[in-house]
């Protein structure tokens, strides 16, 4: 199969990710505030573990297993929690005191793109949950463009970035069952797919997506794959410590996650246990494939250096001393475009 | 490339404008150029979008923009503020938002301030257009809190509004008229506003720090101040960072990275919370202990300190009051008043191996040869010739942490001895120990107690002073012109009095040996004493009818002698606190100014029941509807944040003043200096028909009315619509701000503070500013030997007034939580929300679905499966107070017998409008109303009683 030319990507350093959703947000005042746009989230942060959005997406299908399509399920509108709407005016101002209360409006929901936040898994005082932002991974082997009979799907051959051409779109939805990180929706009012874009617009402007831009955690790291000189080449080729979702999908993502650490856990007395991690391995492993035991080996490794007073070329681009180095070249200041209106 | 289309088509497909940014965007990538250079057969600058091609033009097209306007959120998120954003403006309107994030590096070795900003910030542009704005004057058309209103015009509100005022102060006082300053306060033109109109009228201006539980009580009463803090890129120089007490993860998300790449950096980062919060997820250590307990894991750690040698006794000798003397048989400091006939009572003793009982030097921290003995025991010689046994601080500290060894305090904090002994010994071995700031431990009854071992712990293992060390307490920072900038409107004859006036008084302090810092908090005293400054906690207390709540306290503190009626009637005959108006005379007027007290306060019910019905005019200025709006008179349109021209004080975690431009208008919404301006004339007006010239104020002096606006005004000089110009008149007169003017500043949205500066709310940093390196507080005491504005000048960590000897709080102790609310199961416990800066954002649509739709309260999976209740049940909370009704979320990171609900709901968010604050009683904490002694005096900010919540026990059932 053919592959773009170059390939823009995007690591995650789940080690600085605080859960806070400002990409989330950043990214739905800027593409999806429109009729039909209202529910969808092309950006979500979930607690892993949790069943995240849509609702148990992982169960979902889609994909290929052993080169082969897998046969993928359909989100519901439900799965992904719907745009709630509230009473304010009647609160406000319907002159009904305290016989009304602010609430959504409609069906009482079940579920929600955050619903559940900061839950995660074991048993205290061993919980453990950490925090797992998505995108559209804007796949080397996309399953969503395979699927499509319309060939409404484009893989951008200077950039790599996968595009829904809602101009070809007919609203068939096989992208949706395909795509096993179910990260298509469906615009119920236009009757067209629509997903993250990458922030084509702003990447040809040389302006890094929104949702790393805005990142106050400073997680998002841009660029193209094979630029040596940027970050993402370093983390992702070079030292090999960011790895991609659910690598067993086979739709070869192009956003990369560092994997996180955690705090030891305790045994029965109370004590300090680190005879096991508190994020059991079998846990990280079936998110990002077994390398991942390796990748966080090694950030310990040079953990241990740091503290000890050494240096780290790995954690000083992970500290990313100059927040403009994390974006690859596209660190333009969207404020200095100049529109000249047509 | 992509099937279905093949290079040729994508070629047509994409504009030819597009396909040459793609080309420029290659080049780009490869070079350090931050901006590509516009290819050679192109005109400088972007060129022309192209025509409407295909569907990728629309989104295109999506992203552009009229104008760029430099603003922020001129709101308190404090350890989070503040931000720079650029607001983009399209037809008119706000279309979106997005950090500026061009913030220096202070040096090559730590990183930069960029990009800031959170969830809340990148959409005020949704919520500055929904239903939540106020649009219009609006006056009640029902009984208070039926929601019926009726639309007025500015003219009669303010009219109506003034003639109220007017009459309560001519008739009844001026000091019964009340402002109430909540979260919306910039230091800036609003708050240039408020309390230019609130002097001249005397009126009474609460100050809400300790009501809101910022109060650091127990900093205060070991510094003696609570402002100090470091720059968020100082964590940078530490090698152990402890999370102990808040959750910045949450709570300080502009900052976070910092602690995240510092971790990267070599620091281990250790949390100590009951439960595995986000904070806790990103540490290196996890410690957890049981809610209001963190006392008694501090005392522990302080005694391993001792026990395995690990303390920095030089550093103790020096820089606190362990080796001050305290008699035997009484149990107070020894004192020169207890040596001499007519001897100074603010004099205390050491004893030296050479020179026997000596003065404790006061003017300097320097020891200057004397060798301190922080054991032994000795006698002095008292005036009437008797004997007394002296014995050093230290000596009775190591005796109180003999009950705290680790085996025993297990029992009490709930942290196994073994982890105990393990965090002692990583504090005991570090470089330098910092920590993040939290104001949790403000909201507990016992709160003082905890923050008192918080920095034993810093100060016995040495860790103040140093870069990248130290306790911290109340992170403030602010251009210091307000002061003079209210003077300035004053006549000449009256300017001149004020400075002669200030200055005869700093002269006297001088002489004594005061240090500017001390002057400056000194000042601030003096203004509570003489009823310039105002407690908002007890305001409530007294008027607000929340004492009520209190009665049952000696059921639920078992430490406590006698009820805290007499003891508050003591503080308040003795002159210990002050409370305005004076019990008996009621309130009358109350303005909240973007503040949101039914909301905010503990047991609010009661403020309905007490204080609401003597109230004759209640004004909620605000541009958002909120629990305080729906039971007010009159909702007067406040422009939001981007609607006007504001600067705003920060926090040195980010040293950089900020400010921005009015970016568009609404509806009919004003700034808050135009409506305090607007009603300041009004005022004059309403006083001009009554005839009434002159009023007298609380301390018996006659003022005038008559010309009320033109001194509001400077003669004219700051006209309706003037908020630049006070904004620029602000920053002219700031010492702090350096080289800044207003013109760039607003600009540019931002300018690093160049000094701590001299108000009371900066001063406290005690540190110098240095161009190019981390701010790092309290070096002037540490490094420079300042004496710290406390009785015994020196860290203190023994108190001996009054009511500390009778609640046995000379030392610092563990004392169980008083079980506010009844004798329940479950503590009912808090903290501020990722998803909300106090109320602003919790009823917002976006912030909301992030969420569940509606208030969640946290259980622990046993409490949970207890109570039959699963994740997503609707339950009853309740105790001896009141009950309200909630969504629970069950997680396996809450601790068993905590309940966590963070804070902010709107009343109007719970069924029946019974929020979840109704049953929280706030108890009155008795030991809060010392007052007498040098520093346990209220002061700015602090040394007032405060309110709490995190002691509160409730019960949980499924309905």
């Amino acid at each position: 199969m053919a592959r773009s030319e170059r390939q823009l990507a995007m690591v995650m350093d789940l080690n600085k990710c605080i859960g806070c959703q400002t990409c989330t947000i950043a990214c739905k005042r800027l593409w999806t505030r429109d009729e039909g746009m209202e529910y969808m989230w092309w950006n979500t942060v979930n607690t892993q573990p949790g069943r995240g959005t849509p609702r148990d997406w992982e169960e979902m299908g889609g994909g290929f297993r052993d080169g082969d399509a897998r046969p993928g399920k359909l989100p519901t509108r439900r799965d992904f929690g719907d745009a709630w709407d509230f009473n304010y005016d009647e609160v406000f101002h319907g002159g009904k005191g305290d016989t009304v209360h602010l609430k959504v409006q409609g069906e009482e929901p079940d579920w929600g793109p955050n619903w559940d936040e900061d839950q995660g898994a074991g048993e205290y005082p061993n919980a453990y949950y950490f925090y797992l932002p998505r995108i559209c991974n804007h796949c080397t082997h996309p399953a969503c463009l395979e699927a499509c009979p319309r060939k409404a799907i484009v893989k951008r051959e200077d950039d790599g970035i996968v595009l829904v051409d809602e101009d070809r779109c007919r609203g068939y939805r096989f992208c949706m069952e395909a795509c096993p990180y179910k990260k298509i929706y469906f615009n119920h009012a236009e009757k067209v797919a629509q997903k993250c874009i990458f922030c084509f617009p702003r990447i040809e402007q040389g302006v890094a997506n929104a949702c790393a831009r805005q990142c106050p955690g400073r997680v998002r790291f841009v660029g193209y794959r094979d630029d040596e000189s940027g970050p993402i080449h370093k983390l992702v080729d070079r030292w090999k410590v960011a790895l991609p979702l659910h690598p067993e999908y086979g739709t070869e993502p192009n956003v990369f996650y560092v994997p996180p650490l955690a705090p030891p856990r305790f045994d029965e007395n109370g004590d300090i246990d680190e005879s096991q991690p508190r994020i059991p391995n079998e846990y990280l492993v079936s998110l990002f494939g077994p390398k991942v035991l390796d990748v966080l080996e090694a950030l310990k490794a040079e953990m241990a250096k740091t503290r000890s007073g050494g240096r780290s070329e790995i954690l000083d681009t992970l500290i990313a001393y100059k927040w403009k180095d994390m974006f690859g070249g596209f660190d333009r200041d969207p404020a200095t475009i100049e529109w000249t209106r047509s | 490339m992509a099937r279905g289309l093949d290079r040729r088509t994508f070629l047509i497909a994409s504009a030819a404008g597009a396909a040459s940014l793609t080309l420029s965007l290659n080049t780009l990538s490869c070079s350090e150029q931050p901006a590509p250079p516009p290819p050679a057969d192109e005109p400088a600058g972007i060129p022309a979008p192209p025509e409407y091609g295909d569907w990728r033009d629309v989104y295109r097209e999506r992203w552009r923009w009229d104008k760029v306007v430099r603003s922020s959120h001129w709101v308190n998120c404090w350890y989070q503020a503040h931000c720079a954003w650029n607001v983009y403006v399209k037809d008119g309107m706000v279309w979106r938002e997005e950090q500026v994030a061009d913030y220096p590096q202070t040096n090559e070795h730590v990183p930069d301030f960029n990009p800031r900003g959170c969830q809340k910030g990148a959409c005020f542009s949704e919520r500055m257009y929904d239903p939540c704005r106020v649009q219009h004057p609006l006056k009640r058309a029902g009984e208070r809190g039926s929601g019926k209103w009726k639309r007025i015009s500015w003219d009669q509100a303010l009219d109506e509004i003034a003639e109220s005022m007017v009459e309560t102060i001519v008739e009844e006082g001026s000091d019964r008229v009340v402002w109430e300053p909540g979260p919306g306060i910039t230091l800036g033109a609003q708050t240039a506003g408020m309390f230019r109109l609130g002097t001249l009228l005397d009126s009474t201006s609460l100050d809400m720090n300790t009501e809101i539980g910022d109060g650091h009580r127990g900093v205060a009463e070991t510094f003696g101040k609570i402002v100090f803090e470091r720059s968020g890129d100082d964590y940078f120089h530490s090698d152990l960072i402890l999370i102990w007490g808040g959750n910045p993860i949450y709570t300080s998300i502009p900052n976070a990275h910092f602690l995240t790449e510092a971790r990267y950096k070599g620091a281990q980062i250790v949390c100590i919370a009951p439960d595995y919060s986000a904070s806790a997820m990103h540490g290196d250590l996890w410690v957890p202990v049981n809610p209001g307990a963190d006392a008694a894991l501090g005392l522990s750690i302080c005694q391993v300190l001792l026990e395995e040698d690990l303390a920095d006794r030089a550093f103790v000798a020096e820089q606190t009051d362990l080796p001050v003397l305290v008699r035997e048989d009484t149990g107070r400091f020894l004192r020169t008043s207890d040596l001499e006939q007519d001897g100074s009572d603010e004099e205390l003793y050491v004893h030296d191996p050479r020179r026997g009982v000596t003065p404790l030097p006061q003017r300097s921290l320097a020891l200057d040869g004397l060798q301190p003995s922080l054991e032994g025991r000795f006698e002095a010689t008292l005036a009437d010739g008797g004997r007394v046994e002296v014995r050093p601080v230290f000596e009775r500290l190591r005796e109180r942490l003999a009950d705290y060894t680790p085996e025993q305090a297990t029992a009490l904090c709930g942290t196994p001895p073994s982890v105990i002994r393990d965090l002692a010994r990583r504090i005991g071995r570090a470089k330098a120990v910092s920590m993040t700031t939290t104001s949790n431990f403000g909201k507990y009854y016992h709160g003082n107690l905890i923050e008192r071992t918080q920095a034993l712990v810093f100060a016995l293992s040495g860790n103040y002073g140093k870069k990248g060390s130290g306790f911290v307490g109340f992170p403030f920072l602010n251009n210091d012109g307000l002061e003079p900038f209210m003077i300035s409107m004053f006549d000449l004859r009256l300017r001149a009095l004020i400075s002669t006036m200030g200055l005869v008084e700093e002269t006297r302090l001088k002489m004594a040996g005061y240090t500017e810092e001390m002057i400056v908090c000194e000042q601030s005293r003096q203004g509570f004493e003489q009823g310039r400054s105002h407690s908002g906690a007890l305001f409530w207390y007294v008027h607000g009818g929340m004492l009520e709540a209190s009665e049952p306290l000696q059921d639920w503190d078992p430490y406590l002698k006698r009820p805290v009626r007499e003891v508050l009637d003591e503080a308040l005959d003795k002159g210990w606190q002050q409370v305005w108006p004076r019990r008996g005379d009621d309130p009358r007027v109350m303005i909240s100014v973007v503040s949101n007290p039914l909301r905010r306060i503990r047991c609010y019910p009661l403020l309905l029941k007490h204080l609401w019905p003597k109230l004759r005019t209640i004004v909620t200025i605000d541009w958002r509807m909120t629990s305080t709006a729906l039971q007010s008179d009159y909702v007067l349109p406040a422009a939001g944040w981007y609607e006007r021209t504001e600067h705003k004080w920060v926090t040195p975690l980010m040293p950089f003043i900020h400010a921005g431009e009015k970016a568009t208008s609404y509806q009919e919404a004003k700034s808050d200096w135009e409506i305090f301006s607007r009603l300041a004339e009004a005022v004059d007006r309403r006083a001009a028909q009554r005839g009434a010239e002159t009023f007298t104020d609380r301390a018996g002096r006659e003022r005038p009315l008559k010309g009320l606006y033109k001194t509001f005004s400077s003669d004219g000089e700051f006209g309706h619509t003037d908020d630049d110009k006070v904004c620029k008149a602000l920053i002219d007169h700031s010492t702090n701000l350096e080289g800044v003017e207003w013109e760039d500043l607003k600009k540019r949205g931002w300018a690093r503070h160049t000094s701590t500066g001299k108000s009371i709310s900066t001063i406290g940093t005690a540190t110098d500013f240095e161009p190019g390196e981390t701010i790092t507080p309290l070096t002037r005491h540490v490094l420079d030997k300042d004496p710290y504005p406390t009785l015994s000048r020196r860290m203190q960590f023994y108190l001996d007034q009054d009511l500390y000897l009778e609640m046995g709080e000379t030392l610092p102790l563990h004392k169980d939580p008083p079980t506010a609310g009844g004798r329940y199961p479950l503590m009912l416990t808090g903290g501020h929300t990722r998803w909300s800066i106090h109320s602003a954002w919790r009823d917002d649509r976006l912030m909301l679905q992030q969420q569940r739709g509606e208030p969640v309260m946290w259980i622990s999976v046993p409490d949970a499966e207890a109570r039959g209740v699963s994740d997503g049940d609707r339950v009853r909370v309740f105790n001896d107070l009141d009950s309200f009704i909630v969504m629970v979320k069950v997680a396996p990171a809450v601790r068993t017998g905590q309940l966590i609900l963070y804070h902010a709901w709107e009343n109007f968010q719970f069924a029946k409008g019974k929020g979840f604050q109704n049953l929280i009683p706030s108890p009155l904490n008795p030991v809060e109303l010392a007052g007498g002694q040098f520093h346990l005096r209220p002061m700015t900010i602090c040394m007032q009683p405060s309110h709490t919540d995190r002691d509160t026990r409730v019960e949980v059932e499924r309905i």
